[in-house]
């Protein structure tokens, strides 16, 4: 097994509030992993700290094997073309349509030519089950269960191996939710993609993770198997397990 | 990627049995995907017998590069019962698996489309029609809107007019004043290097008074409102909008236009001759200060000129333009901002928009009425 992520004491303060006081977890490739805890535990703060957006207030945080926080810019730059981000409400540049959003990767980052990137582009939206017509649209016009694709699509664009996930299915319905996580599966299970991602939804914890890590009051207050988090005796994760029906 | 160069082939290709067994090696990723489509053109396969997949060379193998080799294949005509795959490392298997059934929609333009001369051409039109179609609209709506506020003027917003007429009119002093103080002062300089010719440099002050009073200073403030407080108009309605916030006031029963648009249109009625008003009197002061430094015209003399020049009717046309003006800033300005859909970029393009359209309609009603007054004689 090889290590792709790991956090090591983390530390972060914004003035006098404590949002993490010494997280510490790893993940290995291939695992698809869920990081949950109550509004305000600090989830999306860690997120953004593991993908180099936000700086720790101390700690360690090694993704790859580069040290995001002490290596150098260049370093870093390499290392996004390693890991795909889905943001909430999935970031489109809302001036580009579908498909120019997905190709703006290639664009960027590949030096291939046009010719190719159109029919990449055209699979990349096919691959995460978008209809051919909606490469032509604006993100205005898709439905939210729509733009979560697109942006999906648009993270896959640079083949990563990592993929990071902020409340992927928040605003679906609960249908288009079970259909976008059975696809996050398929997809990590097909590509072995490691997938890390922040969620409320207990129906896709316990569908597609492999894992889960429990944040509370700044620290990890469990680790491990879905079956085995849920039997902690931890009042809140008794409470957040007990709210499935 | 020096390593990748070396294993420059990629795909070999071998007749064994009755098939074509397509060898694949080295790094099928997406950095060499552009290589990868070269070397499959080479080989100039053909449809015609059975392929094999053997996958037992290969290092890595990702969907770009999985995608570009099925595509292919399919390209050159074949069938899913004429590949078959061997040697592949089981999460490669699967990957093709993935790519081959989802890769059957087939791929979308990445290009929203370029359009001829001709289809830009009457799109604009169009556009130009509908929007003027809208505003028309709009006018009718907000008059409704008016009329009701009449039968129960318990509901007119006074405290949102008042503030927004402090950010239309009082913020907007300094600027209207600079500007107009700095026309008066070009003009007048223009005039009197000319009227200095024929030793007629007083008349410069009757150039000024009417030139400011009657054209300059209300084109030159509706122009500055248009770009101060239209834009702001637009972004800040289409913010709302954006955030749904307008839906959100007529959810809680309340009418969006009699929130938002009447106290802006009512501030910006009130606002404009007041700024037109300043306007005129900064121009005349700026030809005065000209007239005293560089054309030796008292102030006092200029100042009788001004009176004897410029009769009443001239300074009420002027200031009279400026509410006509201030409705079709205020009309054009609400109804972008209600226009704008729910993304950023149709904020951006409503804002440009309605300053364009405001000081294009400003221009043109003040066409209008020069002549119209002209015809009329007055
Ligand atoms: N830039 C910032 N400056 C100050 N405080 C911040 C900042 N960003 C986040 N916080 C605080 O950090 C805490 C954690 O926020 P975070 O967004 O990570 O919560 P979360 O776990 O993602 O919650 P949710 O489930 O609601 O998305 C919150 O109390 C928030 O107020
Ligand atoms: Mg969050």
């Amino acid at each position: 097994m090889e290590r792709v992520l790991s956090v090591e004491s983390l530390v972060t303060r914004f003035g006098a509030q404590v949002v993490h006081d010494g997280v510490s977890f790893g993940v290995e490739r291939g695992e698809v992993l869920a990081l949950i805890g109550g509004s305000g535990s600090g989830k999306s703060v860690l997120l953004r700290e593991i993908i180099g957006l936000v700086r720790p207030t101390a700690g360690r945080i090694e993704l790859l094997g580069t040290d995001v926080w002490q290596s150098e810019p260049y370093a870093m730059d390499e290392l996004r073309g390693h890991f795909g981000v889905l943001f909430q409400d999935g970031a489109l540049f809302s001036s580009l349509t579908v498909a120019e959003n997905v190709a703006v990767p290639f664009v960027e980052h590949t030096d291939l030519p046009r010719d190719l990137i159109a029919p990449l582009v055209g699979f990349k939206l096919a691959l995460v089950g978008l209809p051919p017509d909606a490469g032509a649209k604006f993100p205005a016009q898709l439905s939210g269960g729509m733009r979560k694709r697109a942006a999906l699509a648009r993270a896959l664009a640079l083949e990563p191996d990592l993929l990071f996930l902020d409340e992927p299915t928040s605003g679906l319905d609960p249908v288009g939710a079970r259909e976008f996580y059975r696809l996050l599966r398929a997809l990590a299970d097909s590509l072995g993609l490691t997938v890390f991602f922040l969620t409320h939804d207990l129906d896709m914890l316990v569908a597609i993770a492999d894992r889960v890590i429990a944040l509370a009051a700044g620290r990890v207050i469990a680790d491990g198997p879905v079956a085995a988090v849920r039997k902690s005796d931890d009042p809140w994760l008794q409470e957040y397990f007990a709210s499935r029906a | 990627m020096a390593e990748n160069l070396t294993s420059a082939s990629w795909v070999e290709c071998r007749v064994e049995d009755d098939s074509d067994v397509l060898y694949l090696t080295g790094v099928w990723r997406l950095a060499n995907v552009a290589a990868i489509a070269g070397r499959l053109r080479e080989l100039g396969l053909h449809a015609r017998t059975r392929f094999v997949l053997d996958g037992s060379k290969l290092e890595t193998l990702d969907t770009a590069a999985g995608f570009i080799l099925l595509r292919h294949l399919a390209d050159v005509g074949c069938t899913q019962a004429m590949v078959s795959a061997r040697g592949f490392d089981a999460r490669y298997q699967r990957l093709l698996e993935l790519v081959h059934e989802r890769m059957t929609t087939p791929p979308s333009a990445a290009h929203s489309g370029h359009q001829g001369l001709l289809q830009r051409v009457g799109a604009t039109v169009l556009a130009v029609v509908r929007m003027l179609k809208m505003h028309v609209d709009f006018v009718g709506v907000v008059t409704l809107e008016l009329l009701s506020l009449v039968r129960r003027p318990g509901r007119f917003r006074t405290k949102e007019t008042v503030s927004q007429f402090e950010a239309v009119c009082i913020d907007a002093v300094p600027i209207v004043a600079l500007v107009n103080f700095l026309i008066g002062v070009v003009i007048a300089y223009v005039l009197g290097v000319q009227a200095q010719r024929y030793g007629a440099t007083l008349f410069v002050a009757d150039g000024i008074a009417l030139g400011i009073c009657r054209e300059l200073s209300p084109i030159l403030s509706s122009v500055l409102v248009a770009g101060r407080s239209g834009a702001a108009f637009t972004a800040q309605i289409g913010t709302m909008k954006v955030e749904d916030e307008i839906d959100a006031i007529s959810t809680l029963g309340l009418s969006p236009i009699q929130v938002l648009v009447i106290p802006r249109l009512v501030a910006l009625m009130v606002a404009l001759p007041l700024l037109v008003f300043v306007g005129d009197a900064a121009g005349i002061a700026g030809g005065l200060l000209v007239g005293n430094w560089q054309l030796d015209i008292a102030p006092q003399v200029f100042m009788d000129r001004v009176h004897a020049a410029l009769e009443l009717r001239h300074f009420v046309i002027g200031i009279a333009k400026a509410p006509v003006f201030a409705v079709v800033v205020a009309i054009i300005a609400c109804g972008m901002g209600l226009q704008v859909s729910r993304d950023a970029r149709s904020l951006g393009q409503n804002t440009t928009s309605t300053v364009v359209q405001c000081i294009v309609w400003v221009i043109i009603l003040d066409a209008a009425f020069a002549v119209a007054f002209q015809r009329m004689r007055i």
